[in-house]
Formats: C-alpha cells, sequence, structure tokens
C-alpha cells in the first residue's frame, strides 16, 4: 500500500469520516508545508502518552488526579456521575456545578456487550465509602440505556447513604412546546416543579 | 429509488458523526434494516425522541438495493417504551428480544414475526419486575416459532408419534422438539421436559397466558432456550444480550 493510502486508511477509521473525505485531508496535508504534516504527528504520538484517566473520577487528564480533583475549591461532598469524560466538558461550560465528578466509561449496553463491570460503578461505591458525600447527581444521558444505567447506579449507591439525584428532562431553553415531542412533553410535565 | 413507507421498531442505535445516527430497525414491510438518520444528533425537531431504542412508529426510507445503510428520511413515533428502562430485568430482556431478530430475523417482509415483536416489547414494558424473566422467555420463543423454528411439543420429533400429553418426555435440541421412548435411544440428549413446563412452553407459543415460575423453573427455561438457539440459530457466534439478560450480573450483591 501506498503512503498515500496508508493514512487515508487510518483516517477513514475516525467517526464520521468515509473514504472520500481520508483522500481529501491526506492531499489536503501533502500541500502544506511538511514541518505542519511533522508538528500533527508529534501532536498525535504524545497524546497517548500524555493522557491518562484520573484515578480518582475516571476523567481524561495530563495530571494526576486531574484538575478538578485537585481543586480545594470544589465540594468533595458532591459528586455528579457522567457517562463519558467529554460530558465533564458540557456541563462545566454551563459553570453551574462546583462538585466533583465521577466517569462512568459508558453505559449498560446489553447489545454491544456492556454490562455493569464494563462500568467504573464499583470504583464509584468504593469513593462514596471512603469519603464524606453527601449527594451523588446522575447525569447519564436521557435515553433508554442512560436510564436503565441511571437506575442502576441508584441501586448501588443509595444503600450506602447519600442522596442520589437525578438531572430533570424536558423542554430545552429556547424551546418550542408546540414542536417538541410527546415524550419529551411528558417528561417535561412529570419533573414539573412549584413556583 | 423507492420510498419505503412502513412501521418500525428501533432495535439499536449509535452515534455515527457528530450529527447523525445509525439504527437498525425491525420493519413490517422490509424486514431489519440499518437506516442513517442525518441531523438526529443535532436537531431533535427532525426527529424528536424517536431515535430512542424500542420506539415505535411509522417510518419513510430511501431503500437502494445494492445498499447495507438505506436513509432515513422520516419517523414518527406512535408510542415509545421509557417504562423498559425502569427495570433491569425488562431492559435486560428487550436487549435480548432485540438480538434474537437482529441476528436472525432477514430483510424479507415478516409480517408476524414484526407484531410477535412489538406485543412482546408491549408486555414487557408492563410487566412487573419479578415476572420479566417468563415474560421475556414467553417473547422469544413466539419469535422463534415466527422464524420458523417452533419445536414439536406433542408428537416426536423424529418419528411424529403422537404422545401422551401427561409424561415426562426426553427432549432433542438437534431432533428440534420432544421424542418417543424409542427414538430418544437414538437421540441422547441430556434433557428431560416434565409435562407442565411442556404446557408452559405450548402456551407461550400459543400467545397464552401462564402462570408464575417458580425461579428455579425460569432459570431451566433460559437454559433450554438458549441451547435451542445455539442449536438451530447462533451456531458458535456468542448472543451478549442474551447472556446478560440470563445471568443478570446487576442481581448480584
Ligand atoms: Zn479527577
Ligand atoms: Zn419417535
Amino acid at each position: 500500500m501506498s503512503a498515500i493510502d496508508d493514512l487515508a486508511t487510518e483516517l477513514a477509521k475516525l467517526p464520521g469520516i468515509g473514504r472520500k473525505t481520508a483522500l481529501r485531508l491526506t492531499y489536503h496535508l501533502l500541500k502544506q508545508p511538511p514541518e505542519q504534516s511533522k508538528r500533527l504527528a508529534t501532536v498525535l504520538a504524545e497524546l497517548s502518552d500524555r493522557v491518562h484517566r484520573c484515578s480518582v473520577c475516571f476523567n481524561l487528564t495530563e495530571a494526576d488526579p486531574c484538575g478538578i480533583c485537585r481543586d480545594g475549591r470544589r465540594d468533595r461532598t458532591v459528586i455528579c456521575v457522567v457517562e463519558e469524560a467529554s460530558d465533564i466538558g458540557a456541563i462545566e461550560r454551563a459553570g453551574e456545578f462546583r462538585g466533583v465528578y465521577h466517569v462512568l466509561g459508558g453505559r449498560l449496553s446489553p447489545l454491544d456487550g456492556v454490562g455493569p463491570d464494563d462500568l467504573t460503578i464499583r470504583q464509584l461505591t468504593e469513593r462514596i465509602q471512603s469519603d464524606e458525600i453527601r449527594e451523588v447527581i446522575v447525569a447519564t444521558n436521557p435515553s433508554l440505556e442512560g436510564e436503565a444505567t441511571a437506575l442502576f447506579v441508584q441501586r448501588q449507591v443509595a444503600p450506602l447513604g447519600a442522596a442520589v439525584t437525578r438531572i430533570a428532562r424536558g423542554i430545552p431553553i429556547g424551546g418550542d412546546l408546540e414542536y417538541a415531542d410527546g415524550v419529551t412533553i411528558a417528561q417535561a410535565l412529570s419533573a414539573r416543579r412549584a413556583m | 429509488m423507492p420510498l419505503v413507507v412502513t412501521d418500525a421498531i428501533v432495535l439499536h442505535a449509535f452515534d455515527y458523526s457528530e450529527t447523525s445516527r445509525i439504527l437498525r430497525l425491525a420493519t413490517r414491510e422490509a424486514g431489519v434494516l440499518s437506516v442513517l438518520a442525518r441531523g438526529a444528533r443535532r436537531s431533535k425537531k427532525r426527529f424528536g425522541s424517536a431515535l430512542d431504542l424500542f420506539a415505535e412508529g411509522t417510518i419513510e426510507v430511501l431503500v437502494r438495493d445494492q445498499r447495507d445503510l438505506q436513509t432515513l428520511c422520516a419517523f414518527d413515533v406512535t408510542h415509545s417504551r421509557p417504562t423498559l428502562a425502569s427495570d433491569l430485568g425488562r431492559f435486560a430482556g428487550a436487549s435480548a428480544l432485540a438480538e434474537l431478530i437482529l441476528r436472525f430475523a432477514t430483510d424479507e417482509r415478516q409480517v408476524s414475526l414484526f407484531d410477535a415483536l412489538s406485543r412482546s416489547l408491549d408486555e414487557l414494558a408492563l410487566a412487573p419486575p419479578d415476572e420479566t424473566r417468563e415474560v421475556t422467555l414467553a417473547g422469544a420463543w413466539r419469535l422463534v416459532g415466527e422464524l420458523g423454528f417452533a419445536p414439536s411439543l406433542d408428537s416426536c420429533s423424529a418419528c411424529h408419534a403422537d404422545l401422551a400429553i401427561a409424561d415426562t418426555l426426553p427432549f432433542s435440541h438437534a431432533a428440534g422438539g420432544v421424542l418417543c421412548a424409542n427414538c430418544a435411544r437414538l437421540h441422547p440428549s441430556g434433557r428431560t421436559l416434565p409435562a407442565a413446563e411442556r404446557a408452559r412452553l405450548g402456551a407461550w407459543m400459543a400467545d397464552e397466558r401462564t402462570g408464575k415460575m417458580s425461579d428455579p423453573d425460569s432459570r431451566a427455561h433460559q437454559r433450554l432456550l438458549r441451547e435451542f438457539l445455539r442449536e438451530h440459530l447462533a451456531q458458535d457466534r456468542a448472543l451478549r444480550a442474551f447472556e446478560m439478560w440470563e445471568h443478570a450480573p446487576w442481581s448480584r450483591a
């Protein structure tokens, strides 16, 4: 195989990149000054060397524990449980949550062979047993698999004494009731609050 | 290229890109289809929450013959099944049923198979937590029957002699059902099926309600079903969702 084919084959393994796009990116790199490609290669090679899982919360980090786990201003008595490390970024951008996180590493999905032992639920219960945890907020996705995972987390955590809460679901801000589907409206109604 | 409009149930869904998802659907008119739902992750307006597992509705899909992946144009959900996530036995059971269809159904029109799946998922969505195993067993055998592998329960599966209803009988996976005493000598099977459990299996296949089962009985039925599937359908490929349903790792202390 040629060097062009080699790179295109690797690029095409990335999510959302087909063979055509992979070839386009390859030819684009060939048009750039060689230093540009070398820089990309170095950064890629360093990625897996430098980025690891936080030993406390399983966030992706270069330092262990991660910046959030080390930050003394954060409330360590509240843990927000998410499916993936990328979900932390989304919650942090909102700037509302001041507790710490726990990354499950996925969600229960029998069809994909993902069961309880494939997630970091045992490590979560160990954290709760060894630290003073007041509340566990379950922020898995509002999909069927995310809900089943949330239920499993709740079953494991509730006996340990921490309060377990679930993020609310419903009509998005700036959304329009008229265009919301029935399932979303039903969820929003059942999660209503006094005002 | 033809636009196909048919009822469909989401059996498996995964992200394809920043904006799109791939769905594997059981359909009434076109068997199992893999479809690309463009923009499904970005905009809820396009497909609503339709793209969740086990949701059912009417789809419009562009079907091109030579393709593995078809294009989903619309999905109008008539009902979703959120209660399948409110109990892990229901969730695992529904996943096991979905796996049977994904693995063994073809891309041909199979109306009664689709209807049996829809009904089984509905029953599971309402099943009391201590009956999910039984409801899943009933649904799975119903699907096995619709797939053309119904076991013989009241006549010998080898010589077709009628058999006494009240007897405990040897059951051979290879022969495809119960055996008379003569044929049992030729097909050493290792399983016997008491009359009551044979009647229960028959009731499941006939879509009739059955009484509550003991835990050992329902576990024995899980083993029987697993062995039967391996013999007739799965060959050596693992059934991951089925295994998870059978072992129920969430119920461990
Ligand atoms: Zn951390
Ligand atoms: Zn016989």
